[in-house]
């Protein structure tokens, strides 16, 4: 038995082999497997180790270096907020800070089904749309304060 | 010098179906090819070496120089990367260049891949553009559908590959030896210098780095000649640039200009100017790690290198951000040394220690927990971070503190005074 569905594991077979070294797959097998999962399970990292000869300790040392790989699990919708220059100049704080609330009400509410997890992120490289945020793999621009609710009902229910 | 706007990497902004690799061919895309084919390979390296060409990644190093650092005799295989990883803050015109014309970047590699011998190239993007690494890979398959990529290209002879490859959130993969340790599927930590990358880069291969609008600029060059790049811009900066601009303005965006175009030309008629009742307050000209501008400094600035370094500061990637009169340099600056607190990739004493030391007096200044010797405290330890380090990062971050101590201190002293 495999952690992995047959799909993915097609796409990991095709990694492997991609590059010059197999260890260069690291980075684009994990991008696969957590657009799969949310985030990279225990299981999954052992699974690599035994069976694609990915080693752990690389394996984890990627995780942990680079803010995109998740290794606990994630709410449904992350919201990656730009907290860097401009979009601080125009308006990020008070949007994240709404964002905050909401969460805070949700998670009374429904606790670990919560849809949506915020983290504050650098620079987005999409300034001229300030402030932006990526809310898992979408950009939204122009995610100020008093348009933020409408933005982010379009993923999930907010708290009345 | 001339003021005209002429548009060459963005030619096909806003033309209808402009990314497609049809239309691409019928404004002479890959001719420039088909003429590098004719050339020898000194010869294509001299044409670029000729244009003054100079890396646009943020250092500015002579393009065709950098090429012919590749040893020429040396058998087995040689790369070329193309570093679309643009994370420095304020900088998004990669973004643009490789979603408007990704053709006009792959015609640039294989002509730079011919150049240098190398027979691969990689193409190294961002995570957060997933949109753009859409465009990109579709693009790449247009050109091996064509025959533009892929082995004896147009009956040359010559192979190239190309392939993409997508990061996962590190600025410092930006900085090219990073981004190698990157693709080779590891942590993103840079690596001294020299060995440079052209020797040994890449699976200890000879490697070039160049960025996205380095390599965009290639086929213009070669199809056109080094004279008429020159057209443009001055005797040391020449051509044309991509600048993306920000901040509270009525066009924020990325806009091609010629080196040396006005500072306040720029602003008002490409930017479209400060929105209504804002006024100018600073301006960071190259990103978040040049040092920043005051108005009056401002006053006669033109957008090149030399005019930015002869105020103390840098063109680096063009990105500007425009800092109006309601901002507060303290939330700024705090937001600056976080950013770069964060990004440091911990190897190197000086950054690692110096970056967190500076962010934990930042958080003391914010919060009005410290005394007012704190400003002078994050000159003395930003001095002490430059050129101490592997990579550029330390004294990326060291700069733009400085240059806020030098000319806010009164307003960062003020907002200590107030607690
Ligand atoms: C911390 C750091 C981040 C960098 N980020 C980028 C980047 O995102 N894109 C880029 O092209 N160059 C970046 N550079 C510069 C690269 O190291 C390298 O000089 C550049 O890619 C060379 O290309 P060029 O000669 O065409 O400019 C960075 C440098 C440092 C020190
Ligand atoms: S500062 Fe927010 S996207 Fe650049």
């Amino acid at each position: 038995m495999s952690v992995f569905s047959e799909g993915l594991r097609k796409k990991i077979d095709h990694y492997l082999t991609r590059y010059e070294t197999r260890r260069s797959a690291i980075l684009p097998v994990l991008h696969c497997i957590q657009d799969e999962h949310g985030w990279i399970k225990p299981e999954h990292i052992e699974e690599l180790h035994s069976k694609y000869e990915l080693d752990r300790v690389q394996v984890k040392e990627v995780i942990t270096f680079y803010d995109i790989y998740k290794d606990k699990p994630t709410r449904k919708f992350l919201i990656r907020y730009c907290q860097n220059i401009t979009c601080t100049m125009l308006g990020a704080k008070e949007a994240i800070c709404r964002i905050e609330d909401h969460i805070k009400k949700l998670e009374a509410e429904l606790g670990d089904d919560t849809p949506f997890g915020l983290e504050k992120f650098p620079c987005l490289g999409k300034c001229d749309g300030a402030p932006v945020m990526l809310v898992n793999k979408e950009r939204v621009e122009h995610a100020t304060v008093d348009k933020i609710d409408g933005l982010l009902s379009k993923y999930a229910p907010l708290p009345k | 010098m001339t003021q005209e706007k002429p548009k060459i990497l963005l030619k096909f902004e806003g033309m209808p179906n402009g990314r497609a690799l049809k239309t691409y061919m019928a404004h002479s895309g890959y001719e420039a090819l088909k003429k590098a084919f004719a050339m020898s390979k000194e010869d294509v390296i001299n044409e670029v070496k000729a244009s003054g060409l100079r890396g646009r990644g943020g250092a500015g190093f002579p393009t065709g120089l950098k090429w012919s650092f590749v040893p020429k005799d040396m058998p087995g295989p040689k790369y070329l990367i193309c570093n679309n990883d643009e994370s420095e803050p304020g900088t998004f015109k990669d973004r643009h260049l490789c979603s408007v014309s990704p053709h006009m970047v792959i015609e640039g590699m294989i002509i730079a891949g011919f150049a240098i011998g190398a027979n691969k190239g990689y193409i190294y993007t961002r995570y957060e553009f997933q949109e753009e690494i859409g465009q990109v890979e579709a693009a790449i398959k247009e050109a091996y559908e064509a025959g533009l990529l892929g082995k004896n290209i147009l009956g040359s002879g010559f192979d190239f590959d190309l392939d993409h490859y997508t990061g996962a959130g590190a600025y410092i993969c930006g900085e090219e030896t990073g981004l190698i340790s990157s693709l080779e599927g590891k942590k993103g930590q840079p690596k001294l210098k020299p060995p440079f990358p052209a020797v040994s880069g890449y699976l200890a291969r000879p490697t070039i780095v160049n960025n996205t609008e380095t390599l965009a600029n290639v086929p213009h060059i070669i199809l056109n000649g080094a004279k008429e790049f020159r057209k443009y811009g001055s005797e040391k900066s020449p051509g044309t640039k991509l600048f993306s601009i920000s901040g509270a303005l009525g066009k924020p965006g990325v806009y091609e200009v010629p080196l040396g175009y006005s500072w306040n030309r720029f602003l008002n008629e490409e930017a479209g100017g400060l929105l209504p009742g804002l006024s100018l307050k600073a301006l960071i000209p190259g990103g978040a790690s040049a040092p920043l501008l005051t108005p009056k400094e401002c006053e006669d600035l033109t957008l090149d290198y030399e005019c930015m370094a002869a105020k103390g500061t840098m063109l680096g990637s063009g990105a500007i951000m425009v800092i109006d009169n309601r901002q507060s340099m303290v939330e700024l600056l705090r937001c600056t040394i976080e950013f770069f607190a964060h990004e440091s990739c911990g190897q190197c004493t000086p950054c690692r220690e110096g970056t967190g030391w500076l962010n934990n007096i930042m958080v003391g200044i914010n919060d009005r927990e410290v005394g007012a010797d704190s400003v002078d405290r994050l000159h003395l330890v930003s001095k002490q971070m430059g050129g101490r380090t592997i990579c550029a990062l330390s004294d990326a971050c060291a700069m733009p503190v400085m240059s806020y101590v030098q000319k806010f201190s009164d307003e960062l002293k003020a907002h200590l005074a107030k607690g």
